[in-house]
């Protein structure tokens, strides 16, 4: 909740997905890792590293996230803090179509702190095709929890 | 109801879930934190890049905890 609750402060455009936004829905499985995409710019860049400085203060290795990496050839990065307990898999391009401004998403209060979660079709759709076997699981999940259908 | 009995596992399956205390999201924390705290964690600390999801994936994959078989 604390790095939540620092996005933010931060104004980090940003939606969950994977597990915790499962869980965000009532679909609660264990996870290491926070997944979520952000808008893709350089400002937001910087409100992601602003938001992790606060969060995880002192660490130098917040420096390294880059605009240059997450806006060209390295769309995924993975930030794992120095507390090691919870690792954030940040995103801005999943294939050619999944993007923050591709995702619907729907806002969720948690104790006054507002968290953009991925809806339950839009996780559906994301992890529908994937080769990961926990995704099929999740896929699963969602497509009964919520009686979802395939688009054709 | 702090004990339910079932003549089978189909039936356990199907009954609904005890209510929990807390939202999802707070079910979900608690989950976790449960989870973290038995399961050992190999990942090394700091940033790493990737280009594509799956590769991330593979990275993931390689810090899983260890199984005694």
């Amino acid at each position: 909740m604390r790095v939540l609750r620092a996005f933010e402060s931060a104004g980090l455009e940003y939606v969950l997905i994977g597990a915790a936004a499962m869980g965000f829905h009532g679909l609660v499985r264990a996870t290491e890792d926070l997944d979520l995409f952000i808008r893709a710019t350089p400002e937001n860049i910087e409100k992601l590293r602003s938001a992790l400085r606060v969060a995880y203060e002192g660490d130098p290795n917040i420096n390294e996230i880059s605009s240059a990496d997450l806006l060209g050839e390295y769309p995924a990065v993975r930030y794992v803090p120095p507390t090691g307990d919870l690792y954030f898999d940040v995103m801005t391009q999943l294939g050619e179509v999944a993007s923050f401004e591709t995702i619907d998403a729907e806002v969720k209060d948690v104790d006054g702190t507002q968290i953009r979660v991925a809806t339950p079709a839009a996780l559906y759709r994301m992890k529908k095709g994937t080769v990961r076997s926990q995704d099929h699981v999740d896929a699963a999940a969602l497509r009964e929890r919520f009686s979802l259908k395939d688009e054709g | 109801m702090p004990v339910q009995k079932f003549r089978s596992i189909e039936e356990m399956n199907k009954a609904p879930l005890p209510e929990s205390r807390g939202s999802d999201f707070e079910r979900f924390l608690r989950h976790c934190a449960r989870w973290w705290a038995i399961a050992p964690k190999h990942y090394p600390r700091g940033v790493f890049k990737f280009r594509t999801i799956e590769d991330a994936q593979k990275a993931r994959e390689k810090h899983l905890p260890k199984r005694e078989v």
